[in-house]
């Protein structure tokens, strides 16, 4: 499914942040991601998208075999690629529902299928606001435009279920989210996760994982994945730190 | 001394003249002046090349009175190169005013409009010029406000001559409001300048200025706009802002914010900003399937949108956002 191997990237000033990045992704994984601040975990999802900002030095991308760094970033999300930063953008003046509409039918010309109907889009959002208990006021405000950091978050799994990705890179999806939140929230991907689609988390803490079970954890630092193991590494993590990774 | 002996005083804008500081005056031509004026008020005070030029060349005045408490919606069109319209808003009026293009052949067109609001009166006046190919084109209006009255004047220019529109607003009533929204969406060698003063004449006056610029190619707008507060005007607020988004290496914004002041307890600000469209709300859009063109479009659309959504539901909201569609 998806594919990275040796990704090496670095900033407009030259300085390397991802230094050989493997990692695979098959469907029905999840797939969580922990490291201390500054190894280079968001760099990680904005970098397979595309962000101008980062320069991919070597390495590969591929989502079903296809190379996703010759992609246009609209096309690497058509594809089947979903990323919510960390702090999502806030676009005022761009209605949110409007946004929503405006990405799926984009994504389903690329898929060369038909525009969706009024009546069709609008039993599609009302489904998915009423699986994460998101309050009417989304519909009418501009993208992410005044929302708490818990809201911001909440609307980016909202465009995730629209859209329907095959992977989708969530970073730090809990962090603003309060007790009731995150379990809405946990709730609403482990809802839209399926068989045949695969979720990589990247997260400090281990109670997102309370809600969504990893199939593996990773852990990266300076700009590598030094260490993988399944469930029980995030309780080790979250007890121990990362010190002793270095130690062994 | 009537307009055009005052005209003829004057001479032709230059660029050495404060009022004219952005404009290309090279680009206006002496037009052919009557041997008399027909209008035989005095303007030895006014100082503004277009304010004057429409009464100098015998413009037919069109002047519409609306009675106190009264409301009324009115389309103004100009059939001819200069015009002049005189608005009598009785007290408590409530109006909305649309102006129409001129749509003339000549080389220039100049329009002024005297507005006269009573006391209490609510006042919209607006227009969203479709883009005509009218290659110089003044506009001037000059409005005088009532205790209590307030005035929203708002303006789309995507034109691809030069337009020029300069506005003076007196605030001689206590509570008196004056809001000005303008936005400019240039490309080609297309120019829009605008020239403004507003003076607080009165206590607890408001004044707003909110003012955006998309510009491509080679377009060029310019804000010259200055806030006069009076003495013994205590609590008078006043806000000036200009956004400009350069859609074009060679696109170009001039902005010059002018505060007197001459008394202690009033607030008056001023702001300015110039920029690109916003990287990271590019890759916000496009990171969720939309084609770069569409994002591109979505974000500038949605910057000119913003600047009338504040505004009341009304006429000139529904036009300025329709033609914004």
């Amino acid at each position: 499914m998806l594919s990275i191997k040796n990704l090496k990237a670095s900033i407009e000033d030259g300085t390397q942040i991802l230094k050989g990045i493997n990692l695979e992704v098959k469907p029905g994984e999840v797939h969580a991601i922990m490291g201390p601040n500054g190894s280079g975990k968001s760099t990680l999802s904005k970098v397979i998208m595309g962000h101008p900002a980062y320069k991919v030095d070597e390495g590969s991308v591929e989502l079903d075999g296809k190379n996703l760094l010759e992609m246009e970033i609209s096309e690497r999300a058509n594809s089947g690629l979903f990323i919510s930063t960390q702090y999502p953008t806030e676009i005022p003046g761009v209605n949110n529902v409007e946004f929503l509409k405006m990405a799926l039918n984009s994504k389903r010309a690329y898929l060369g299928l038909p525009e969706i109907g009024d009546e069709e889009f609008k039993k599609l959002i009302d489904e998915k606001m009423e699986l994460l208990e998101m309050d009417e006021r989304y519909r009418d405000r501009g993208v992410n435009e005044g929302y708490s950091g818990g809201e911001k978050k909440r609307n980016e799994i909202l465009q995730m279920a629209i859209l329907d990705p095959k992977v989708s890179f969530l970073d730090e999806t809990d962090s603003g989210l309060d007790i009731d939140a995150l379990r809405i929230v946990a709730n609403g991907i482990n809802h839209i996760m399926a068989p045949e689609k695969a979720v990589i988390l990247v997260t400090h803490y281990q109670r997102l994982l309370d809600y969504i079970k990893p199939t593996y954890v990773h852990v990266l630092r300076h700009g590598k994945i030094i260490l993988s193991g399944g469930p029980e590494l995030a309780l080790k993590l979250e007890e121990q730190g990362y010190d002793w990774i270095e130690e062994k | 001394m009537d307009a055009l002996s005052r005209i003829k005083q004057l001479g032709m804008p230059r660029r050495n003249d404060e009022l004219w500081t952005f404009f290309p005056v090279a680009k206006v031509l002496a037009p052919e002046f009557p041997d008399a004026c027909a209008c035989e008020e005095d303007f030895s005070k006014e100082n503004d090349f277009a304010a004057l030029l429409p009464i100098a060349c015998n413009a037919r005045t069109l002047e519409r009175t609306i009675a106190d408490n009264e409301s009324e919606m009115a389309l103004l069109k100009c059939n001819n190169d200069f015009g002049r319209t005189v608005l009598n808003i009785g007290k408590n009026a409530k109006a909305s005013f649309e102006i129409l293009d001129n749509k003339v052949l000549h080389s220039v067109s100049a329009e002024r409009f005297d507005i006269h609001v009573g006391e209490g009166a609510d006042v919209e006046i607006f227009f969203a010029n479709p883009a005509n190919d009218l290659p110089l084109q003044f506009r001037h209006f000059t409005i005088e406000q009532a205790a209590g009255s307030s005035v929203r004047f708002s303006s789309i220019e995507r034109g691809n001559g030069i337009s020029r529109v300069s506005l003076d607003c007196h605030l001689r009533g206590a509570g008196a409001h004056f809001e000005i929204r303008t936005l400019n969406i240039l490309a080609g060698t297309s120019e829009s300048h605008h020239r403004l003063h507003i003076y607080h004449d009165s206590p607890e006056t408001t004044s707003v200025q909110f003012s955006r610029n998309l510009l491509d190619g080679n377009s060029r707008a310019s804000y010259d706009g200055s806030v006069v507060v009076g003495d013994g005007c205590t609590k008078a607020n006043s806000s000036q802002l200009v956004n400009t988004i350069l859609l074009s290496e060679d696109s170009a914004v001039s902005v010059k914010p002018v505060l007197k002041i001459y008394h202690d307890d009033v607030e008056c600000t001023h702001g300015n900003t110039v920029g690109e469209l916003d990287a990271e709300q590019m890759f916000y859009l496009v990171s969720r399937g939309i084609p770069p063109e569409k994002a591109k479009m979505m974000l500038i659309s949605s910057f000119a949108r913003e600047l009338f959504y504040p505004l009341p539901d009304s006429p000139a909201k529904k036009r300025l956002l329709q033609v914004l569609e």
